[in-house]
This record gives structure tokens, sequence and C-alpha cells, in this order.
């Protein structure tokens, strides 16, 4: 079944890609959604039927070098299971959706057929995703990695006659390279270290590594923390965050169904997937872990801020993908790789409704993309409106605050906020409560100029709006559904008590010592809701919550356990940071909350009440304006240091180097002392036998002398 | 030395009596010889050429072949000599060995013979 | 003892026993219309003397008092000869006979030379070595003028005859220096008085005569003057016999008179083959490039692949003899192709060998042209054909010798030496549209040839039949 699931959208890819010709267009696109549907159905059936064992599912062996020796399988774990569910339902419905989506581009001439091109990148990124997360080893998943990074350079760049897509896949590829130089870098130093690059012996030798010095570069570190970093320097690259940021807002130049699929529920998720993979590896690294959250918190708070300015639609969600990133990475940086997981779960489902409905709003629009030409369309798109706005309830994180009751985001952003502030880390803590601030001014601005307010821009298109059909509109509906339901459904299991998430990942969990003195807090009942009521519950008393369900105290002290490995996640003995977090203060879970009100209000103040305002307020700080607006001069800063530096390196050595040195001096030999030396020995064949012996006699008296001077006679 | 001079005795006879020979040759010409001088008689003779006259000058290439036809029996004879003077103390493979040479070498007698090496024309 | 003597050089007294009869036979029946009859008669009986060769598995066996040395070595180059010869002989019937070259001495002298290689690579004594040597020379020198009523093929051979009798002079020069130095002519009894640092500068000479006069027949720089002339000058089937199966023999003869007879002074003769195989690679490679006649070409490249091969010889080690070995015989595989393809070359019947005129010849005939592509990309080494891994073979061998200087020498006139071969694929495959093309008629003979060459560069089909392992064999029996 697993093995269907991964490899339905690879046939899928190659008969819609290869095969359109002779099966015909129409019958090449449906193949390939319908075997993706197959792998989603699959998919959810192996996530709800999963009981948290891990798997090795082995399909071929792979590779056979020496020490290197590795097959290609399946590794079936919680983890897996997760990611399998996201990328496949994601996928499912951006196929479907596209149906809609990319007929008629005007990108093409009628008659032009790009679509079976497009359903083919789209199945064989899937393909592609599927190997990574189902990777069992780290040049598996490196496999899949640049087969993500493959399909998002073609898929980018898909419009391939507008030069600026065709820029934004370039840049894409070039930056995601840095993050996978430092990702291969890792790979290769965990096996020069540990011998391997299978997960189970990695995660073995993880606690030898930890106690193991390194050289790299300069000096010796310890091996952990250098693999760590380097590893999440590869997550960096994919993931979006901040220094190697700069390529995700480009890349919303690709279709919108792609930066549904690619540029926010999946791939650059990945980054996300790799750091809750090496769990035991950062758990044994403090200092990488340190890293991780420092970098995920700056890159939310930036992101955000950047977000708050820009009008094109698919950019503000594109730095919203980002910022929301940020927040994932601050989970498993304080160690909280289940909140992670979770926010990515339910970001998967209301980040790519915001996409679609995006692209709903752009097909409607005639694909007019800057929010400044919209304006009352609420009327007009109905449907589209209210995807949107349950989108934009999840991200914000609308929910009954100190309750388990509200839309995904809610459940899953405050589960974070509050792991940041029981991993310890006020700077993570304090920057993602700010970017939830904001976080809710841009999407509400974003709503705000959408569908509210007058119509702006080109009237003629603003009177042919029109809703999009039902093909676009069912994939909407369906991540409605998620974007509303799956936090609630499945808190207990990403964020409850020890015991419950314990269960779902498959990790031992072991009775903690009745002293533990952050082990403990209020609940275990199984029920989702009442645990985690019991949790927020709880927090007023601080730590040692009194128990609502009846059950003894004593009882409850659990804590996980288990060697590293042993289940999808490792959380090592010191990490307390999911007890610490149900037992937060109770602003510290209000807190998001109160931002996210905040962030309405003004928001609601900027574009309803006084559409003046953020003009003057533009004005009147307009450094601060042009440094958002301007993406901290990000590509700026970069096109100084970098591009330009290698571009007149690159054009040195081309021109002088290999123009001038190599090709001069080959040139020279070539040309010149080799064509002398062919005339002269054309002359030396002169044709005459006297001239053939006296050359035959002069060798021979050469080698005699040579031997009776220099030679070896005695 | 005396030794040694005495057994050389023979040859120093043999130079007398084969200079004798010559001289009393010659002078018998001199004294017998009907005398006809023509210029064809009177120039020197070298093999149909002229004896001064330019080295380059082309020569029918048969001359060669015959000459190496004739080569290749003269060695034949300088092997022959040796085997013969040895032939008392000669065991049956020094016998057959011969044998086979001088059968190659009549193959190769024969195949110039039909072949047409040997004719002028 | 005689019988036994002469069982073990059966093949070879099988070989010219045919062809005194077959020439008995010819003349005294039809004489050249008996030629194309021959042709085949020899071409099978070299097959069937090469298989009986082949699956002889009789270790080392000597005759005549060690003149005649039969092993593992000597059976590897008479299968390469034999077989190589026959090839070329059933390659040349068809161009020989459009042009009335198809004497019945013909085959007979090929058989000849054969029985003189074959001699040359058993040889266990100066005598027989220089025995064989003359053999096979004196068919050569013949061969070479076939063409009687053309200046250029008389000039070949007498230019042949010429300077191959100055090479015998110092060959047999040095052979007399040795046996008045050491007092035998038995290698084995050479090999027990030439020992490193006991080589008296008499031996040392006559040590580098014998070297200048093989180095001759390998046309070794600067011993190679010949070989463009005589290419050139000789129908092309001779010239293929040429480039083939004398250089496997010589070879062959060098080897084991470098180790049979001074196996012990290794040091001594290495540096004179380093030298001798620097030069050869790079005039090869370089003179090369000014060619416009493909068999002139085809004569250089000989030159270098014949420095190629001498690099395993310099290493002096068993390894470098049995990269020796196989490279002989990919060299050989692939000079048949090539020579396959340059006798297919004509404009209206007459034989083309101008470069010039294959331009654009891929759009004419590109199964031909593909063929010809991979036996080029072969010669000048380019992997993953077959060309390649027999360099790699000998550079591995001098490597582990000590020879990195040689081995980097070598690459670098590999690389120069490519230019030639591939400007021969540019021209077919880019250049300029040629005002008169070439016609490749084809006889089944040569398209097998030229495509079953070709095949096995490019699948390796070769060491499918144990050359690897017989050469390793017959590597061992020689240097130990």
């Amino acid at each position: 079944m697993e093995t269907t699931i991964l490899f339905a959208p690879l046939v899928g890819a190659i008969l819609c890609g290869f095969g359109w010709k002779f099966i015909g267009e129409k019958a090449a696109m449906w193949t390939a959604t319908g075997l993706l549907f197959l792998a989603c159905a699959l998919s959810w059936i192996v996530f709800l039927g999963f009981d948290g064992h891990t798997q090795q599912i082995e399909i071929l062996r792979w590779i056979e070098s020496g020490s290197l020796s590795t097959s290609w399988s399946i590794r079936l774990d919680r983890l897996t299971a997760i990611m399998l569910i996201v990328v496949t339902t994601v996928s499912a419905l951006v196929h479907l959706y596209s149906f809609g989506y990319m007929d008629h581009d005007p990108q093409w001439r009628t008659g032009e057929s790009y679509k079976p091109r497009f359903f083919a990148y789209l199945s064989f990124f899937t393909f592609a995703m599927l190997m990574l997360v189902t990777a069992d080893n780290l040049v598996q998943m490196f496999f899949g990695w640049e087969g993500v990074g493959v399909a998002s350079y073609l898929l980018i760049g898909f419009y391939y006659r507008k030069p600026s897509a065709n820029a934004a896949a370039m840049k894409a590829f070039i930056v995601n390279r840095v993050g996978d130089f430092g990702f291969a870098l890792g790979i290769f130093a965990l096996f020069f270290l540990v011998d391997s690059i299978n997960f189970s012996d990695i995660f073995a030798a993880v606690p030898t590594l930890a106690e193991t010095q390194l050289t790299f570069l300069w000096r010796e570190w310890n091996a952990a923390e250098v693999i760590g970093v380097l590893l999440f320097i590869g997550a960096m690259g994919k993931s979006a965050q901040l220094i190697l940021h700069t390529w995700l807002p480009d890349a919303m130049e690709g279709p919108t169904p792609v930066s549904a699929l690619i540029h926010a529920a999946t791939m650059v998720t990945a980054g996300v997937f790799l750091v809750c993979r090496m769990s035991p590896l950062y758990e044994f690294a403090p200092g990488a872990a340190g890293f991780i959250t420092v970098l995920g918190a700056s890159t939310a708070f930036f992101a955000a801020t950047v977000g708050l300015v820009q009008t094109d639609i698919k950019r503000v969600i594109a730095y919203s993908t980002c910022s929301q990133l940020g927040y994932m990475f601050v989970a498993a940086g304080v160690g909280m790789y289940s909140a992670a997981m979770f926010h990515l779960f339910t970001h998967a489902f209301f980040k790519a409704l915001l996409f679609l409905g995006a692209g709903s709003v752009i097909h409607a629009m005639h694909h007019e993309q800057d929010m400044m030409n919209y304006g009352a369309l609420r009327k007009k798109i109905p449907y589209t409106f209210w995807a949107m706005m349950i989108g934009t309830l999840a991200i914000t994180g609308v929910g009954i605050p100190l309750t388990t009751i509200g839309f995904a985001g809610f459940l899953s952003k405050d589960a974070i906020i509050e792991s940041a502030y029981a991993g310890g880390s006020a700077y993570g803590f304090w920057l993602l409560v700010i970017a939830a601030f904001m976080t809710s001014f841009y999407s509400w601005r974003l709503m705000f100029l959408t569908f509210y307010g007058e119509a702006r821009g080109d009237k003629h298109t603003h009177d042919h709006a029109h809703e999009s059909p039902k093909v676009m509109l069912v994939p909407l509906g369906v991540l409605s559904l998620g974007a509303v339901f799956a936090g609630m459904i499945w808190y207990g299991n990403f964020f409850g008590h020890a015991d419950q998430v314990g269960k779902f990942y498959g990790i031992p969990v072991a009775e903690a010592a009745a002293g533990g003195q952050n082990a403990a807090h209020g609940a275990t009942d199984t029920d989702t809701v009442t645990t985690s009521e019991a949790g927020h519950g709880s927090t007023d008393t601080g730590h040692g919550a009194e128990p609502t369900d009846g059950k003894a105290e004593g009882e409850h002290h659990a804590g996980f356990a288990g060697a590293p490995g042993e289940g999808a996640l490792y959380f090592g003995p010191d990490n307390h940071v999911l007890d610490d977090a149900h037992a937060a203060p109770k602003w510290v879970k209000v807190s998001p909350f109160i931002a996210m009100v905040l962030g309405l209000a003004l928001a609601y103040l900027f574009y309803i009440v006084n559409p003046e305002l953020p003009k003057r307020l533009a004005a009147n700080q307009r450094p601060l304006y042009l440094f958002f607006k301007n993406k901290w001069y990000f590509d700026e800063i970069y096109d100084a240091i970098f591009v330009r530096p290698a571009l007149a390196l690159g054009r040195f050595l081309w021109k002088r180097g290999d123009g001038g040195t190599i090709d001069g001096f080959l040139n020279g030999v070539a040309m010149g002392v080799v064509p002398y030396f062919t005339r002269l020995a054309g002359k030396a064949q002169s044709g005459y036998i006297f001239t053939y012996a006296f050359w035959m006699v002069l060798g021979i008296a050469a080698l005699v002398t040579w031997m009776s001077i220099g030679g070896g006679a005695h | 030395m005396e030794e040694l001079l005495r057994e050389y005795l023979p040859i120093l006879v043999f130079l007398v009596v084969a200079a004798g020979l010559g001289i009393v040759l010659i002078l018998a010409a001199v004294v017998l010889a009907v005398r006809n001088p023509d210029p064809e008689k009177v120039s020197a003779y070298e093999c149909g050429f002229n004896a001064f006259d330019d080295a380059r000058m082309k020569f029918d290439v048969r001359f060669y072949l015959v000459s190496i036809l004739f080569i290749i029996f003269d060695l034949e004879i300088a092997f022959l000599f040796p085997w013969a003077v040895g032939f008392k103390d000669m065991s049956d493979v020094g016998f057959w060995s011969m044998m086979v040479f001088l059968g190659v070498l009549t193959i190769g007698f024969a195949y110039e013979w039909k072949k047409g090496a040997l004719e002028w024309q | 003892m005689i019988q036994a003597d002469l069982y073990i050089i059966l093949p070879e007294i099988v070989l010219a026993l045919y062809a005194m009869a077959a020439l008995l036979g010819a003349v005294y029946t039809t004489k050249d219309g008996m030629g194309p009859v021959l042709v085949w008669t020899t071409a099978a009986l070299m097959a069937v003397l090469a298989i009986w060769i082949a699956t002889q598995d009789s270790g080392t066996r000597v005759a005549f008092g060690g003149m005649f040395v039969d092993d593992a070595f000597a059976r590897f180059a008479k299968v390469a000869i034999l077989l190589s010869a026959g090839a070329v002989l059933l390659m040349s019937q068809d161009y020989m006979a459009r042009r009335g070259l198809l004497r019945f001495e013909y085959p007979l002298l090929v058989a000849l030379a054969a029985v003189g290689m074959m001699m040359m690579v058993s040889a266990g004594d100066l005598m027989s070595l220089y025995m064989g040597l003359e053999l096979q020379s004196l068919a050569l020198y013949v061969v070479a003028s076939l063409r009687r009523d053309s200046a250029k093929s008389t000039e070949a051979g007498l230019k042949y005859f010429v300077l191959g009798a100055l090479s015998s002079g110092l060959l047999l020069y040095g052979a007399s220096l040795v046996y008045g130095y050491t007092g035998t002519t038995l290698f084995s009894g050479i090999l027990v008085s030439a020992h490193h640092g006991e080589v008296s500068l008499g031996l040392l000479f006559g040590l580098i005569f014998l070297i200048s006069g093989l180095a001759f027949k390998v046309s070794a720089v600067p011993f190679h003057m010949w070989t463009p002339d005589v290419y050139e000058g000789s129908p092309t089937p001779i010239t293929a016999f040429f480039a083939t199966a004398p250089k496997v023999a010589a070879m062959g003869l060098f080897a084991r008179l470098m180790f049979d007879a001074f196996g012990n002074a290794v040091s001594d003769w290495q540096q004179v083959l380093v030298v001798l195989s620097v030069l050869s690679m790079f005039l090869g490679a370089v003179a090369a490039i000014g060619q416009r006649n493909i068999k002139r070409l085809m004569a250089f490249s000989s030159i270098a692949h014949m420095g190629y091969a001498l690099i395993g010889l310099a290493a002096g080690t068993q390894a470098g003899v049995q990269a020796m070995l196989i490279y002989l015989a990919i060299y050989v595989t692939m000079n048949v192709g090539t020579f396959a393809f340059i006798l297919m070359m004509e404009r209206d019947g007459q034989p083309v060998v101008d470069i010039d005129a294959l331009r654009q010849y891929s759009r004419r005939d590109p199964g031909k042209a593909l063929a010809v592509l991979i036996l080029m990309f072969s010669l000048a080494g380019v992997p993953p054909m077959l060309g390649f891994f027999a360099k790699l073979g000998v550079w591995q061998a001098g490597i582990d010798a000590g020879l990195m200087g040689l081995v980097v020498a070598s690459a670098i006139a590999s690389v120069i030496g490519a230019f030639y071969y591939l400007r021969i694929v540019f021209y077919m495959y880019f250049g300029a549209e040629n005002e008169e093309p070439i016609e490749t008629r084809s006889s089944p003979v040569l398209w097998a040839a030229l495509m079953g060459s070709a095949a096995m560069m490019l699948v390796g089909l070769f060491y499918q039949f144990g050359v690897e392992g017989a050469a390793a064999a017959a590597a061992a029996t020689l240097v130990n």
C-alpha cells in the first residue's frame, strides 16, 4: 500500500507527461489526478490505521559501495504518516483545482498544449516529495530533496515566456543550492562519523556523537552541534528561513496552484520535517537547537513586517508562509517537535486554502494580482470570499481562549507560543507574539482590501469578475473543512498529554518520579478536549495542577522515555517543554489571542473606518515603510555582496582566466607550438632513405653516448 | 716456429706453381697468338657495359634476378661444404636437416623455374 | 628427442609446409587463378592453428636445446598474430582482386611472414630470434612492393628493405656484442651473466644495438622513419597487415628478449625504453596532425600506439607486460576495424585516402560513420571505449612501477593525439559539404570487420574471450 502511494504519482507523471500525445490531453490529466486521489485515499487509510510502530518497507537494494550500504526503503512512522496525508491531500486537491485554474491560460496561444506538462510536473513533484518524506536514510531523503527542488524549478519557471519567471526559477534553484550544500556537508559528516546514512544507525549513534569532537573549518567543534547546524542550513534553504529566504516571494511567479502546493503546504515544510526527523540529534545539540529557535523567531518577525506593506496578494501570503515556517522552527528549536508538526499539519490546510482562494480571486479578476485594484468583491465571488474568510480566521488564530475550541491555526499557533515560553526562550516568545499581531493585521488587511470597501482599478475587470468553476470551489471547500476542524480533532495527539502524544508517535512513556519538578500537570485523559481544557484550566495554579477528571495526581507524572530512534520523535530525558507549556501562566496563553484581536482592530481601523490612514502613516514613517516595502533590502544587499562580486569574479575568470590564460595557453600550444612541431616532423620526413638511415644512426649514437656517460654502465 | 712454417710449405709450393703457370700461359699467348686488333677488342670489358661511362645508367633488372638466384645456390654450397666435411661424424638428424634444407631450396627452385624467372625473355 | 622438439613446433611446421605445398600447387596449376582460394584456405588454416594453440594448455615447453620456447606468452602472441593476419587476409581479398593484385603468392607470403613472427615470439636464442625476424621481414619486403607497376609501392618496398637491412645489421652487431661478452647466444645463458650492476659496457652496447634493431620493427622513434612512407606506398591491405600482426610479433619479441635475456638488468634497459616510448608518443601525436592521407595518419597513429604499449614494457613488471599484451590485443582489434573502413573508401572504383573525402560522410552512411566514430574515439582513448581501458592499464602499470613522469607525458601526448582522430569524426559529422563524395563499397567481410571491431570497442565484448586471463598467464610466465 505504501509503495502504491509512493509510485502512483510517478506513474501519473510519466503517463501524463509522455503519454498525453497517445491518450489525449484530457485523459492524461485525469489519469494523473485520479492516481493522486488514489494515493490520497490510501494515505488516509495508512494514517488512520497506523499503530505507532516504525516499519521499514524495503523496495530495492540501492547503493553498495565500500562501507556505504543502503537500501531504498520506506520508513513508515507517525511523522511519515502525517506528511503523507498532508502531501497527497493538498496535491490531489491542487490537481483538481488546476483543471479550472489552468484552463485558457493567457500565457499560451490557442492550440498550444501546456496542461499535461503542468500536471506531469505536479505529479512528479508529489512523487519527489513523497520520496523525501518516506526516506529511510539521508541519501534517499537528499534525492527527494533535490527532486522537489527540480520540480519547484520547473514549476516556478512554468511560464517560460516571462523573463521574470525564469529569473525567479533560477533564483530559487541557486539559493537552494546554498542550503543543499550545507545539507550535503551534514550528510557527509554523519557518514564520516557514523559510517552509515541510515536513520536507525544514526539515531543509535547520536549519544556518542554528542561526545565527539569534529574538526570543521578552523577549529574543533562538538560533532552533534556541527551536524545539527549543517543540516539546519539545508532546512533554511528549503524552508526559506532568514538569510536564505529571498527566493520564496519571487517563486510566486509560478502559477497559483503551484504556490499553494509547493510554496505553502509541502515543499517549504520539508525543512521543518527534516529537523523533526532528526529530533534525536537536536536533543543532543542544544546549541544548534538554540540557533534554530532564534532564527525561526527572527524569520517569523521579519516576514511578518514585510507582509504588512505588500500589495501583491500572492506575495502577502508568501511572506505569511515564511513567517509561519518561522513559528514551526521555533517550536522545533525549543524541543517541541510535536507542536512544530502540528502547525505544519494545520498550516498546510489553511495556507493552501488561502493560496487557492487567492488563485480564485486572481482567476476572477483576469490575472490581476495587485490588491490595490481589488475591493468590494464579496458579492461578486461569495464562495471564494467565505473560503478566504475561513482561511483568515484560521491563520490569525481565532478561537475561544483557554479552551481547545477554535480554528486550526488557533490551536497550533498557541501551542507553539506556549512552547516557546516554556522552552525558556523569551526572545522567541515575544517575537512570536508580535508576529501574531502582525499576522492578524496583514491577513485582515488582505481581506478588507480584497472583499470590502469600494471597487478600485480597472472597471471593466470588476464588471466581468465571476465566480470560479466547481472544480476550483470543491478543493476550497475541502480545505476549509480542514482549516476549521484539523486543529480541534488532533490537538490531543499533537499537543495533549505526554501519554497521548507518546502513543500517537509510538514513543514509550515512562512514569516520572513523583517529585519531578516540571513533569506534572493536570490531566491524563485520552479524551482530547477534556484533557486540553484541563491543561489550560489548571494553569492558574501554576504548576502541579488540580486534577479535573478525578485521577490521583501521582499517576500523572508521565514523561517521554525510550532510546533515540524509538518512535517517530525523540524527547531527551530533560525535555519537559510539553508539560511546562501546559503549565504556562494564563497571560501567556491569552497573549496570542489578544495580539490577534489588536491586529484585527487595527486593520479594521485602517482599511474600513479610515482608508486614508495607511497612506498618511506611510508618508509619516517613510523610511520604515520603504524598509518594509523593500523587504529589509535583502535583495539589494545580496546583490551588492554576493551577486555582483560573483558576476565580477565570474566575468574575470571567464574573460581573463578562461579566455585569456587557459584558452590563450591552450590555443598557443594547440595552434602555435604543436603545428610548429608538426611542420618540423613533416620536414624530417624527407622521403630520402639516407635521411632516414641518418636518423637511425643518430638515434643509436645518442643512445650509446647517453648510456655510456650517464647510464647504467659500470 | 720451424714446425709452423713447415706446415705452410705446401701453400708456398702451390703459390709458386700458380704464379709460374700464370706467367707461362701469358707468355705463351704473346708468343703464339695471332694479333688482329680492332677498337672493340682493345677496349676494356666489364659485363657488357662501357667501363668509363655514367654510373647511373639503366640496365636490365633481369641481371639482378639472375644474380640473386645465383647467390642462393652459392650460399647453398657454402652450407654444404662444412656439412660434407663433417659427414662422417654426422647423426641422422644432421643428415635429414640438410635434406630438409635442400628440399626447401628445391621447392624454391621449382617455383622460380615454373614462374619463368630463369628465362631471359 | 627430436620427435618431441618437432612436436613442439608443429604449428609452425604445418604452416610452413602448407605454404610450400600451396606454392608448388599453385605454380603448377592456374597460378593467379588460385589466389582467391588460397586466401581463404590460408585464413582458415590460420584460424584453425590459432584455435589449436589457444586451446593448448601445455605449460612451458622448450625445444632444440632452448632455442625455441613454447609458453603461455608465446601462445598469446601467436593467437593474436594468426587471428589478425587471417582477418586482414580475408579483408584484403575483395580489394586486391578488383585491382588485379591478388597474386597467389600474396597469401603464401603472409603465411610465411606469420611463420617468422611465430618464431620471433618463441625465440629462446639470439639465432632463432634473428631467423624469425628475417623470415618475417623478407616476406614483408616483398608484399610491400606487391604492386610492381606503382612507383610508390616499389619505393615503399625498397625503402623498407634497405632500412630493414640496416636495422638487421644493427641487431646483428648487438647480438655479436652480446655473444662476445657473455659467451652464449641462449637467452637463459645471457640472463645468468647479465645482472644489474654487473653489466659491462660492451654488453650494454650490445643491448642498445639489440633494442635499436627491435625498435625499428616496432617503429619506435627515432627508428620509425620508414613507417609513414611504407604505409602510404603499400597497397592498403598490406598496410593493414603491417599495422597489426608484425607489431604484435615485434613487441612480443621485444618483451621476450628484455625479460628472458636481460630480466636481471631491468633498470638498464628501462630508461632506454622510457625515452623511446616518450618520443614515439609525442612524435606520433604531433606529426599525424599534419597528415591528410589517412594511411600516413594511421602510420603515425601506430607509432604513437607503440609508444603507449612500450610504457607497459618499460614498467618492467608482470602487470606491465600484462597491460602491454592487452594493449596490443585491443590495438590490433581497433586497427582491423579502421583499416576495414579505409579499404572501403573509394571513388569511381579508385581507392581514396584523403581524409577530406570524409566530409559529411555521416549523412550518406550513418551506420558506418557511427562505427568509425566509435573506433576513432577508441583510438583516441575516450572512455568508455575500449581504447581508454587499454591506456588505463598501461598507465596503471607505469604508475605502480614508479614511472609517473612517463605516464603524465603519455597523457599529454594522448590529448594532443586526440585531435586528429576527432578531426576525422568532425569531418564526418560536421564538415563542410564535399564536392566529390566517396562511396564505401563494402563486402560482407569488410562490413563484419568494421562493425565487429566497433562493437567490441563499445560493449567490451573483447573481455569475454578470456583475453585478460590469458594475458595475465602470459605475463606470469614471462616475468618471474
